[in-house]
């Protein structure tokens, strides 16, 4: 045995078996893929949560509802959030405001259902992405593991054909496939994380929307 | 992949999750001592132009050797004086070989005188020849004298300091050796050696650092093949073996057998 081997993070990994090294390229891409996603969501969560911000300050000013909905319809980007569930109900009321036999409860039903709909396309957009951080979470330990195992077995098979066996014949092999499980639980721990924080901040958002829902009902029931 | 809000930002957090993956790799390149560098136990090798026994002798027997030899020496010197004529009439014989030949294929009328020649060069070899067995034994001879003279003095020497030394190192030795036992012991798993009192010899070669230089040898075996292995790992989980520093001393632990009796 040489006094010094290297143990280099890359000899680790060129030094590894094949199926070890696919093990790690797919955590490696899986990790770029969940850290990029994490910034995606961090990014429109939080100007979601800005947005929903700015929108209820404007709304609950006491502003002419018309005005607020022109200024909304007038902007050159598509509403998003609040503002957006507020245009659907506010659009669909309208309308139906102009036909002149209908029930204000047919009225009222009629925007809820358009608010509804648009509130579900909103939680649509902010849950996206979220299953692919819980499966990163969940399964990405799991193959590094199965990386991990595949490595040790090589290790002791080698091993099988030495009579005198010692720590120093497999000890490179478990560290080559330990790099694995460390991959994975890169991948993962971030991604959970990840995951649990963008959970509780969405589900915040749709309580604060279907709230929002409610009480914009209750206005314009009041207006009709 | 994307939704279509989320456009706006997919370059930044791309650029981003990049970033983090390369300082990651970063902290791990640098935070970890990747290369590991077992802890090479450097062996000190002695050189010695002789035996330690021999370094130790000289404070004592020094009037004697040097007396002895010098007598032997000044013989030495008139044989080989007198050696020194050989080579010189060799030389002439080789010179006067080449004229004799030339002129025997130029001229026939001289190849009468050749045989005379070659009598006499016979001659002179076969005197040569005489001369060279009687002198070369008596050289070997005075040799051989002078060789026995001296280990005589050595050994005599030799005797002297050994016992000398001897009697006071035989202490330290046996302290040393007791250590060895007595590290070696800790290490044995004595389950495995059954009941009764079994008894093993082992040989086992020392360097000066308290390394084993090969595979301790069995000399002789308990019966039972697991308490023989265990004391052969015992050994080599001992090392490295206590041994004493000075280096006359140590000279007694090169080749060491030790007796090991596991249940006492």
């Amino acid at each position: 045995m040489n006094a010094s081997s290297d143990m280099s993070f890359f000899t680790l990994i060129v030094g590894a078996s094949l199926p070890v090294q696919l093990v790690m390229l797919i955590l490696i891409i899986t990790s770029l893929f969940s850290w990029w996603y994490i910034f995606i969501k961090v990014a429109t969560i939080k100007r979601a949560e800005r947005d929903a911000e700015d929108f209820e300050n404007t709304f609950w000013t006491g502003g002419d509802l018309n005005k607020l909905y022109d200024g909304i319809a007038a902007n050159r980007r598509k509403p998003q959030g609040m503002a957006s569930i507020f245009e659907a109900g506010f659009k669909e009321y309208a309308r139906h405001k102009q036909q002149v036999r209908m029930e204000v409860s047919d009225v009222m039903e009629g925007a809820r259902r358009a608010m509804r709909a648009t509130f579900n396309r909103e939680m649509d957009e902010l849950d996206a992405h979220l299953p692919f951080l819980a499966s990163v979470g969940s399964v990405s330990p799991y193959i590094g593991l199965f990386g991990t195992v595949w490595g040790i077995m090589n290790a002791f098979r080698g091993l099988s054909n030495v009579a005198q066996a010692t720590l120093s014949q497999v000890a490179p092999g478990i560290a080559e496939a330990l790099v694995a499980t460390a991959i994975g639980l890169f991948a993962a721990i971030p991604a959970v994380i990840a995951y649990n924080r963008f959970a509780s901040s969405v589900d915040r958002l749709s309580v604060r929307y279907e709230s929002f829902m409610e009480e914009f009902t209750n206005i314009l029931q009041r207006k009709s | 992949m994307l939704r279509q809000r989320e456009n706006s930002d997919s370059f930044k957090a791309g650029a981003l999750s990049i970033s983090v993956h390369v300082v990651l790799l970063g902290v791990l390149l640098i935070s970890f001592n990747w290369k590991t560098t077992h802890p090479v136990s450097i062996a000190n090798v002695e050189l010695w132009d002789s035996l330690p026994a021999v370094a130790v002798q000289k404070p004592l027997p020094i009037p004697e050797p040097v007396e002895q030899p010098k007598p032997v020496v000044k013989e030495d010197v008139k044989p080989e004086s007198v050696i020194e004529p050989e080579p010189k009439t060799q030389v002439d014989i080789v010179i006067k070989k080449k004229p004799i030949e030339k002129p025997a294929v130029k001229e026939k009328p001289k190849e009468l005188k050749k045989p005379d020649a070659l009598a006499e060069l016979q001659k002179a070899l076969m005197q040569d020849e005489l001369k060279k067995p009687q002198k070369k034994p008596s050289d070997d001879a005075l040799k051989k004298l002078q060789q026995e003279s001296l280990s005589e003095d050595k050994a005599e020497g030799d005797q002297k300091n050994l016992a000398a030394k001897a009697a006071a190192n035989a202490g330290t030795i046996g302290e040393f050796t007791n250590k060895i036992k007595a590290k070696i012991r800790g290490n044995v798993n004595k389950t495995l050696c059954g009941e009764g009192n079994p008894e093993l010899k082992f040989e086992i070669g020392l360097l000066p650092t308290g390394e084993l230089t090969g595979n301790p040898k069995l000399v002789k075996s308990s019966g039972n093949a697991a308490c023989d292995d265990a004391v052969e790992r015992a050994i080599r989980a001992s090392e490295p073996l206590p041994v004493p520093t000075e280096a006359s001393l140590f000279s007694q632990f090169r080749n060491l057998k030790l007796t090991f009796r596991p249940n006492d």
